[in-house]
């Protein structure tokens, strides 16, 4: 390595180890920490209500489930119709703890963290089994695999009284070190919650792209066959990609549980399956930073039709609900359009912007 | 003695028989060609071997194992690896990552350590790095080691997948037509590849191939199948005088 590590230019590798790292220069490294510390440090600085914290909360929890749904869908092209219910059964673990032991036991409220992981166990648990089809079928037959267990899910959860038929099970509020976490700070306090999770989650999905683990779930996408005679078992690898998916679902559910303080199974539906696949899509299927264009990019547009169909409100008085026809409009007009001109995403125009600053101000 | 066995080999689908009857004795350090006409069996007779197809009748013993129930991955890890006929890479990967995904088996950290990537994984990875880069080497693959392998040439790809199978480590390196669809210049390369594979990797060769030319020249052995049975075997020079091969290749008079 050169002298001058601040500039990928003149920089040369040496060692197999400098070409593993996350950070190539240090001015990459910079810029992502000053990003960190941003998102870190804006709430001490601007106050915004709790109306938008809940928006940003909802942002990060995406980010967290489509980190499993792009690992699954993405890399190694699975097709999952079922992410809500995976979801679903990381918020009804913590559901189903707050039943068993009331919703303001010391296990709840004070080993949060510790029932967030088990909830993400239980989603691969479940993962793992879902997948098990995936040993037999492919492409649309799979998503049919999984699209029947979010109905089994849904259904399941609206029979069982256990789980109170799908209303609303309460989950107390949390402790901190400094005592409970009240009603002002709630939103804020999960907000650092929730972008610790996607932080450490994050590396964790960085690091394992970088090694077998990551690299065996595109050998399964590309070609099963080929991946055979390599020597890994395609069959335990897509298992292994559906347990993988579960995890990051199952801590997506669990932090929903403890953002709402609740778990009604109206946020676990096809719907909210649906809007997963769209986030993954939209942010770019086989890419790490798609998976936080997607959940962003979504969130943000559905804000924009709200204001917007308040705005067109004011105009068409006889008209009941502009926003409730507007949203799945623009939403499926999104997609589509994403699929027409843009497959691979906003990762892609990410790629594009990244490589003209690179060279600019000269062309080539 | 001999390293691979096929003894008694049948393998069919329904009232076909792909295969009928095989013996054959793959000797070590040799490559031994396996020809016939299309349909011969030939490729059924790898895909046996490597684990695709599991023989109806007979064995396939390597070092005293039987391969014929075992999976391909299972296969691979004993050291017989296979490059493939029709190209079966990972074409949305480099060709880096396509040879490191061969020593899968080679990475023996464990999830966590994969997930930290500190320490052990970090560690194992440059060794195998390494590895890899010895191989990229000896295939000469240095200008297109990150290059995508969907967007490299055919003959480049072809070269790709042997260096695939040859990162494994194996001892018996199968072939299928690793020449197909090649001009003179990339098949006097490949040729000259698995001659320096056999010689300086000391690897074991089984080669299916159409070129006769290139066939009777590098061969120690050759088995010729038609429909699904030996008609022929032994040196290039029996197997060109042998009148049951000349007929299958020629027809009678």
């Amino acid at each position: 390595m050169s002298q001058n590590r601040w500039l990928a230019t003149g920089n040369f590798f040496t060692s197999y180890k400098q070409e593993q790292r996350t950070f190539f220069t240090h001015l990459d490294r910079t810029i992502f920490t000053c990003f960190l510390v941003l998102l870190f440090g804006w709430p001490l600085v601007f106050e915004i209500s709790n109306k938008y914290m809940l928006v940003l909360d909802n942002i990060l929890i995406a980010i967290v489930a489509v980190m499993g749904l792009n690992l699954l869908l993405g890399f190694a092209g699975l097709i999952s119709i079922g992410h809500a219910a995976f979801v679903g059964i990381g918020a009804y673990t913590v559901a189903s703890f707050s039943q068993v032991i009331g919703d303001n036991h010391v296990f709840i409220t004070h080993f949060w963290p510790v029932v967030i992981v088990c909830a993400g166990i239980m989603g691969a648990i479940f993962g793992a089994f879902v997948g098990l089809p995936a040993l037999r079928l492919k492409h649309l037959y799979l998503a049919i695999a999984t699209l029947s267990f979010q109905m089994i899910f849904e259904w399941f959860i609206q029979f069982m009284s256990f789980f109170n038929q799908g209303q609303t099970i309460y989950v107390g509020r949390v402790h901190w070190f400094t005592g409970m976490v009240g009603r002002s700070d709630h939103y804020l306090f999960w907000y650092y919650i929730i972008l610790i999770f996607v932080v450490v989650l994050g590396f964790g999905v960085r690091n394992l792209l970088k090694t077998k683990y990551g690299r065996c779930l595109v050998a399964v996408r590309d070609n099963d066959r080929a991946a055979d005679a390599m020597g890994m078992n395609p069959g335990l690898t897509k298992v292994y990609a559906f347990a993988l998916a579960g995890f990051f679902a199952g801590v997506a559910g669990a932090l929903h549980a403890y953002l709402y303080r609740g778990v009604g199974f109206e946020s676990f539906t096809l719907h909210a399956s649906v809007g997963y696949l769209a986030m993954a899509i939209v942010g770019g299927l086989g890419t790490l930073n798609g998976i936080f264009w997607g959940p962003v990019a979504i969130k943000f547009l559905d804000i924009q039709v709200e204001q917007f169909s308040e705005f067109v409100g004011h105009y068409l008085t006889y008209a009941p609900n502009v926003a409730t026809a507007l949203k799945p409009l623009s939403f499926g007009l999104v997609i589509v359009l994403f699929l027409m001109y843009e497959p691979r995403g906003i990762a892609n125009w990410w790629r594009i912007v990244k490589s003209y600053t690179k060279l600019w101000p000269f062309r080539y | 003695m001999a390293h691979l066995k096929i003894s008694d080999v049948t393998l069919s689908f329904g009232g076909l028989k792909a295969l009928s009857h095989v013996n054959m004795n793959i000797e070590p350090g040799l490559i031994t060609s396996i020809i016939g006409p299309n349909g011969a069996g030939k490729t059924s007779m790898l895909n046996c071997i490597s684990g695709f197809y599991h023989p109806t009748k007979g064995k396939i013993l390597y070092k005293e194992k039987d391969l014929s129930h075992a999976s391909p991955h299972q296969v691979s890890t004993m050291g017989i690896a296979r490059a493939f006929q029709n190209l079966e890479l990972f074409s949305g990967l480099s060709v880096l990552d396509n040879l490191l995904l061969a020593r899968h088996q080679n990475l023996t950290y464990s999830f966590f350590h994969a997930a930290v990537f500190y320490g052990k994984a970090s560690r194992v990875e440059a060794e195998n790095r390494k590895f890899v880069e010895d191989i990229i080497d000896f295939m000469e693959l240095e200008p297109y080691r990150k290059n995508l392998v969907g967007n490299l040439s055919y003959g480049i790809q072809k070269k790709v997948e042997v260096a695939r199978a040859l990162t494994l480590d194996p001892e018996i390196l199968l072939l299928d037509e690793p020449m197909a669809g090649m001009n003179i210049q990339e098949k006097e390369d490949i040729v000259r590849f698995v001659m320096d594979i056999q010689k300086e990797r000391n690897v074991t060769v089984v080669l299916v191939e159409h070129d006769l030319g290139v066939v009777m020249d590098i061969s120690d052995q050759i088995y010729v199948l038609d429909f699904g049975e030996v008609i022929g075997s032994g040196t290039p020079d029996e197997v060109a005088n042998n009148p049951k091969v000349i007929d299958a290749y020629i027809g009678e008079d």
